[in-house]
């Protein structure tokens, strides 16, 4: 049986003597689309962090594809694409030498071929040889998407994505998501305050409150489970209020 | 990755403001101080002919020239002064700007999401600005061998070899206050602090220990005088041990003895005046990689 994409066990970390992540525990398999939700402070981009080495957990275990993020730096790394909430590139480089730039960093054996790819995939050729310094919000997104998938990662962590977007580019953003997971069969992570999109896009959702996993299941057993609640956002707050 | 990266880093540095203003300072310093020395030596030499001539006159005898007896290279002397004052500032900023973008942008995020190590990151950026100061000194040597050139009317194989010592120890010492500029960064949180710190060290290095260090010299951090006089003050006697420590008037003592501008010294003595400048860029560069490791980039893009 293959390692989970995403497996977590008795994560903690403390932020300036501040616990953030209390024994959390969870895990992801192949190709979900993991809505992750929480309030602000829950600890999402935390975990995050953690899961995309960015930072060392005070302790617990945090694997991707079977690789600890911690010990097995490379390994994680080279399976992984990462999205923050705020794009920011290279304003001075155009779409295509950004690119190219972080698929080298990534290893890949042809960086201007696949940056060109990437950008052709996401429909997004026009940007090439534009400077970032000139991209609007939705372009800089459409273009740190692609420095995520350019070098076709397992694993895919999105953080807040929708965030600055108007109404057009969250729904671009979402049937992007959905061809990466149906063509390409990247697992996502998604962290997201938008339970709309969450409903829409994910296979399974996860509630983080004070650091700690108070309800996890997949969206169908979630609609099964709470079939009086009208929507995902009652759900939530039924979650939320249940939780002590 | 190295070369990737400091391939990226070099043409973003080129891209820089900072840069391009490091560059063209030097360029004009170089040039003033070549310009200075020509004006100087004219007016020397004006006067020392009126004289000549009076005193042919009054017959009475000349006497030489003085720059028969003056140092080829005296008239780059000001250099000595312009490159801890003004070249040194650039320096932190150059040094600054090179690891503050990545960091206050937050590409630092996406940049460690990838497999790269930040020693190799480190090294790239380190080795970039290298080659980029390197730049910069060989245009400021270019410039002054022609001056040299032009002015004195030739120049000997021995005075070029002294120049590119000189321009490496420049080199070396403005190195130190790129890593300086690489350090704050890398210690603290807010662009602004970052830089203020390394602007307070600067003032430290090129003003203050220069005055405690010799104190009886109170003028010393301006002019690049020769060898003080023993200091008699008790307190002064004691902080004089401390001279090491000060790499402006260490830099001042060596570049005057490399260009015999200043005392006649030792090979033994101008390389104890270059070792605290060395040490300082290795003790620096050790820092960084020290303070790389477990610097936060996690929080990259959120301290501004």
């Amino acid at each position: 049986m293959p390692d989970p994409a995403i497996e977590v066990k008795g994560l903690n970390h403390v932020y300036d003597d501040k616990p953030v992540l209390d024994d959390l525990t969870f895990t992801v398999e192949h190709g979900e689309i993991f809505g992750f939700l929480g309030h602000n402070g829950a600890g999402k981009t935390t975990t995050v962090n953690i899961l995309t080495t960015l930072l060392r957990p005070t302790s617990g275990v945090a694997r991707v594809c079977g690789h600890d993020a911690v010990t097995d730096r490379d390994e994680v790394t080279r399976r992984i694409g990462y999205l923050p909430s705020e794009v920011r590139m290279y304003g001075h480089l155009t779409a295509q030498e950004n690119l190219e730039f972080f698929a080298r960093l990534s290893g890949v054996p042809h960086p201007a071929q696949a940056a060109a790819e990437t950008l052709a995939y996401l429909g997004a050729e026009h940007l090439a040889p534009l400077r970032v310094s000139t991209f609007s919000t939705g372009m800089r997104q459409r273009l740190g998407i692609a420095q995520a998938i350019v070098h076709r990662p397992a694993v895919l962590f999105l953080d807040e994505p929708t965030s600055g977007l108007d109404p057009q580019g969250v729904r671009q953003l979402r049937e992007t998501i959905q061809r990466l997971n149906e063509d390409l069969g990247m697992t996502v992570f998604m962290n997201t305050h938008l339970l709309s999109e969450v409903a829409r896009l994910c296979t399974t959702i996860g509630v983080l409150s004070h650091g700690q996993l108070i309800y996890q299941d997949s969206m169908a057993e979630t609609t099964r489970r709470f079939p009086d609640e009208r929507s995902l956002e009652d759900i939530y707050v039924r979650v939320e209020d249940a939780t002590p | 990755m190295i070369v990737t990266l400091t391939h990226h880093q070099l043409r973003s540095i080129r891209r820089q403001r900072t840069f391009v203003m490091f560059l063209g300072s030097f360029v004009l310093i170089t040039t003033m101080a070549a310009l200075l020395g020509y004006s100087s030596s004219r007016t020397i030499v004006r006067v020392y002919d009126e004289a000549t001539k009076l005193l042919a006159e009054t017959g009475q005898p000349a006497p030489p020239n003085p720059f028969d007896v003056t140092p080829s290279l005296a008239l780059l002397s000001n250099m000595t002064i312009y490159v801890p004052f003004i070249g040194a500032i650039l320096a932190v900023v150059l040094g600054h700007s090179t690891v503050i973008d990545d960091k206050a942008s937050g590409i630092g995020r996406l940049i460690f999401s990838r497999p790269l190590s930040r020693r190799t990151y480190l090294a790239s950026k380190v080795l970039a600005v290298a080659l980029a100061l390197a730049v910069v000194m060989v245009v400021s040597w270019a410039i002054s061998t022609v001056a040299v050139l032009l002015i004195n009317g030739g120049i000997s194989p021995g005075d070029v070899g002294r120049l590119v010592t000189y321009f490496a120890l420049s080199w070396a010492y403005l190195f130190v206050f790129v890593l300086l500029g690489i350090v704050t960064v890398l210690v603290t949180r807010q662009r602004a602090t970052a830089l203020l710190t390394a602007l307070g060290v600067w003032v430290a290095i090129t003003f203050v220990l220069p005055q405690v260090t010799s104190g009886i010299r109170p003028v010393a951090s301006l002019n690049p005088l020769t060898a003080p006089a023993p200091a008699v003050q008790s307190f002064f006697q004691m902080t004089s041990h401390l001279r090491p420590l000060s790499l402006s008037e260490e830099y001042k003592s060596a570049s005057a003895t490399i260009l015999r501008t200043g005392a006649a010294e030792s090979l033994g003595q101008t390389l104890t005046h270059t070792a605290p400048v060395l040490v300082a860029a290795v003790a620096l560069g050790a820092l960084c990689l020290g303070l790389i490791h477990r610097h936060d980039y996690s929080r990259s893009g959120s301290d501004e």
